[in-house]
């Protein structure tokens, strides 16, 4: 299948034009937030509320909440930014996300507690089903295929972009929009440096694999427009996503893209890389969370597309991994995405250049 | 029967109407209507709800009263088709759930705001409690699995999430289903949307009220039918149809015109190659809500008639959320291969509004082909067709 358009929303803006930029200006210090709770102020990559302050788009979803708008923007300017005309009737959705509209949850919580059983909100308990996000995308764009949320903690991303190809080669849809979104409020930080730990720093240092380096939570949302139509405009193609089968095509890849991010030990990521092939993560523009390997692939989208390469934003690599370490043009044919779970199960996207 | 690539080999439930098929069987047709007040957690709202009575002590998951139901089913779904050792099998696992998805535990989250400072036992079970994933991990399933969380359309769409794994050639055999438990956080959002009845429910009724909660597990073993044949099986149940459509309307309320769930239906027709007509028996979302049912109504009428039978078995089982479509798939294969289908309990007086009348008793039905759909929150529409040899 080929990918068409991408919509990104992360803590460094809103639109593929500003993560390219991102991309190409390396790393920036997130922001830090108080806990009140624990009374803690951490770094959190967040993306900033001025960025999802669309009056236009989201006028119709003023009570909606930050996960659904994020999700809004980002299938939107997936679409535009494929310049497609796509068939609303035969387009589907599927959004994929690790904790859902977790903080909406939370506030339905404070309203039991609060006001009483009886005395909830019903708007907020609405906002906080999983697929109140997907709904909003349904309405504000117009879409009537199916639509689809769906979750889990290993490999939300490259399972859900399986469904999406499942869904074209079985004639579903001629076109879908695939992609994740995840949030990270105050209890989602607490339960972040609880469980992992955070550098206060604010850097994840995604080549420090094993022992890891403390992650940095990040919340945002990409979408990707993906068909069988080959337009011009079109990134790449997305023809093999495997699991548990090794790292794809025997062919070497031009550059593997991991999505290490602190999270987890990185000792398979060591274990199976090339040192004849660079290796990329950019974690660090956008902060660990389950759904980042949606992030990594949207980079490397534009890496073949602008037949460009991009130096990683955090380049401490104690372990002297062959490094992705400058940004420049580069022939790029093929980039596999790698990801790995705490069972050191695998995941590969293969994004290859489109032939026209 | 038209050429199917995908069987349903097993079956397994598990609701207040029974644990396991044939005993749920038996009490749909002495039209039991296992309701009571709430008495697994604490609360002030008062009204009836459809409570598993008991969860045999082999399938309990500490504190995962969702997982427990799912497994259960899942023993029972697996059992029936003699599916045990999965060496060398490419089975996915692909199930819906509205409340094991979230991390709603309202202690954890109390002692955070009070104190700061919550027990973290409490994520670990959250994320070790994904449903797909659990079940992938308990049968050493290896193929593909998801979670869908689609509220209250998840297991209808879970259903067809597999279906579409299974006819691309993604897996061999589909564990596929859903599972849900009362819990606390749905009775109160769905109270405070004022559709929750005081009394039993009462779908397509005229002096319809409301919906009850329920819990539950629905699970299907989906197949190929070559993979069937290796494992020397045979089954003449199978899905030949599934479609869904979104509303595009509202985060709440059907569309009034009900074009989502139509275009559902009529893409579960034509995939499967059938005509309307041929449909022999509906198995209908019906909550018993105001707006669910005269909407739905109003579509099955104005595709298949007004002399469609048709039911809604939420009168035995309460409204189980994202385990609804899986029990309701099984429903309606039961109802495919024992040739009756039950009461629609709850159901007296036709309105006038609604062009279909359900069943009032329990009916003999002729023909190969069934439809089983779910509404949802979000605006979700999904439908189910199923077929018999």
């Amino acid at each position: 299948m080929n990918l068409l358009g991408i919509g990104i929303i992360f803590s460094g803006g809103r639109g593929i034009g500003r993560y390219e930029d991102a991309l190409k200006q390396g790393w920036q210090q997130p922001v830090e937030y108080d806990i009140p709770r624990i009374q803690k102020r951490l770094p959190v990559y967040a993306v900033n509320n001025g960025d999802i302050a669309d009056k236009v788009l989201l006028k119709k979803m003023r009570r909606a909440d930050k996960l659904s708008k994020m999700a809004v923007l980002a299938a939107s300017d997936a679409i535009k930014d494929s310049g497609v005309d796509i068939n609303k009737n035969r387009t589907g959705i599927i959004l994929s996300t690790a904790f859902g509209a977790h903080q909406t949850t939370f506030d339905f919580l404070d309203n039991i507690i609060d006001y009483g059983e009886a005395q909830v909100s019903p708007t907020i308990f609405s906002n906080s089903v999983h697929n109140a996000a997907v709904s909003y995308i349904t309405s504000a764009l117009d879409i009537t295929g199916p639509a689809l949320t769906v979750t889990r903690f290993s490999f939300p991303f490259q399972s859900a972009l399986q469904l999406a190809q499942v869904w074209l080669l079985d004639g579903r849809c001629d076109s879908v929009l695939v992609g994740v979104a995840d949030e990270c409020g105050e209890v989602m930080r607490y339960i972040f440096d609880g469980k992992l730990g955070t550098a206060t720093d604010g850097k994840v240092r995604p080549f420090h694999f094993s022992p890891t380096s403390p992650p940095v939570p990040g919340e945002g949302s990409v979408f990707f427009v993906v068909s069988w139509k080959s337009p011009e405009k079109a990134y790449c193609r997305i023809d093999d996503i495997a699991f548990n089968e090794g790292l794809g095509p025997n062919e070497a890849s031009d550059i593997d893209l991991i999505d290490s991010d602190g999270t987890i030990d990185g000792t398979a990521y060591l274990k199976a890389l090339s040192p004849t092939v660079p290796v990329a993560a950019y974690s660090p523009l956008f902060g660990s969370l389950m759904t980042g390997s949606a992030f990594n692939c949207a980079a490397g989208a534009l890496m073949i597309k602008k037949q460009m390469q991009y130096a990683g934003p955090i380049l401490e690599n104690p372990h002297n991994v062959n490094l992705v370490d400058v940004s420049r043009p580069a022939g790029i044919d093929l980039i596999r995405s790698i990801g790995y779970n705490c069972s050191a199960e695998s995941a590969v996207i293969c994004l290859r250049k489109s032939r026209l | 029967m038209k050429n199917s690539e995908v069987l349903i080999t097993g079956l397994g439930v598990i609701s207040a109407a029974g644990r396991g098929l044939s005993v749920t069987l038996d009490s749909f047709k002495r039209v039991d209507r296992n309701a009571g007040p709430v008495s697994l957690f604490t609360t002030s709202l008062e009204c009836p709800v459809f409570e598993v009575r008991q969860i045999p002590a082999g399938f309990i998951v500490e504190k995962s009263r969702t997982l427990s139901l799912a497994l259960c089913a899942l023993d029972e779904a697996m059992d029936s088709t003699s599916l045990g050792d999965l060496t060398g099998l490419r089975v996915g696992v692909s199930i819906g759930t509205t409340v094991a998805s979230q991390l709603n535990d309202l202690e954890f989250y109390r002692s955070y705001r009070q104190s700061g400072n919550a027990p973290m036992e409490v994520v670990d079970r959250y994320i070790k409690g994904n449903i797909a994933e659990f079940i992938a991990r308990k049968i050493s399933a290896r193929g593909p699995a998801l979670t869908v969380v689609n509220a209250c359309s998840s297991g209808t769409d879970a259903i067809g999430m597999a279906f579409s794994w299974l006819k691309t050639g993604l897996c061999d055999i589909a564990v596929a289903g859903g599972a849900d438990e009362l819990s606390l956080i749905p009775l109160c959002g769905f109270s405070s949307l004022g559709i929750v009845n005081q009394s039993l429910c009462s779908p397509f009724d005229r002096d319809r009220r409301g919906l009850n909660l329920g819990e539950g597990a629905g699970i299907l073993i989906l197949e190929t039918e070559a993979s069937a044949k290796l494992r020397g099986k045979s089954s003449d149940l199978c899905i030949l149809g599934y479609g869904a459509s979104a509303d595009a309307y509202h985060l709440t309320a059907p569309r009034p015109d009900g074009a989502g769930l139509e275009a559902s239906i009529n893409k579960a027709l034509a995939e499967a190659g059938i005509g309307p007509g041929e449909i022999c028996f509906v198995n209908a979302h019906g909550t018993g809500t105001t707006d669910n049912d005269l909407v739905e109504g109003k579509v099955l009428g104005r595709m298949f008639g007004p002399d469609l039978k048709v039911l809604s078995t939420k009168g035995f089982t309460g409204h189980t959320l994202g385990a609804a479509g899986g029990l309701e798939a099984a429903f309606t294969a039961a109802g495919l291969s024992e040739g009756w289908i039950p009461s629609s309990p709850g159901f007296r007086n036709k309105d006038d509004d609604i062009p279909i009348t359900p069943v009032k008793e329990e009916t003999r039905i002729k023909g190969r082909y069934a439809v089983s759909t779910s509404l949802a929150f979000g605006g979700n529409n999904a439908a189910l067709l199923l077929g018999r040899g």
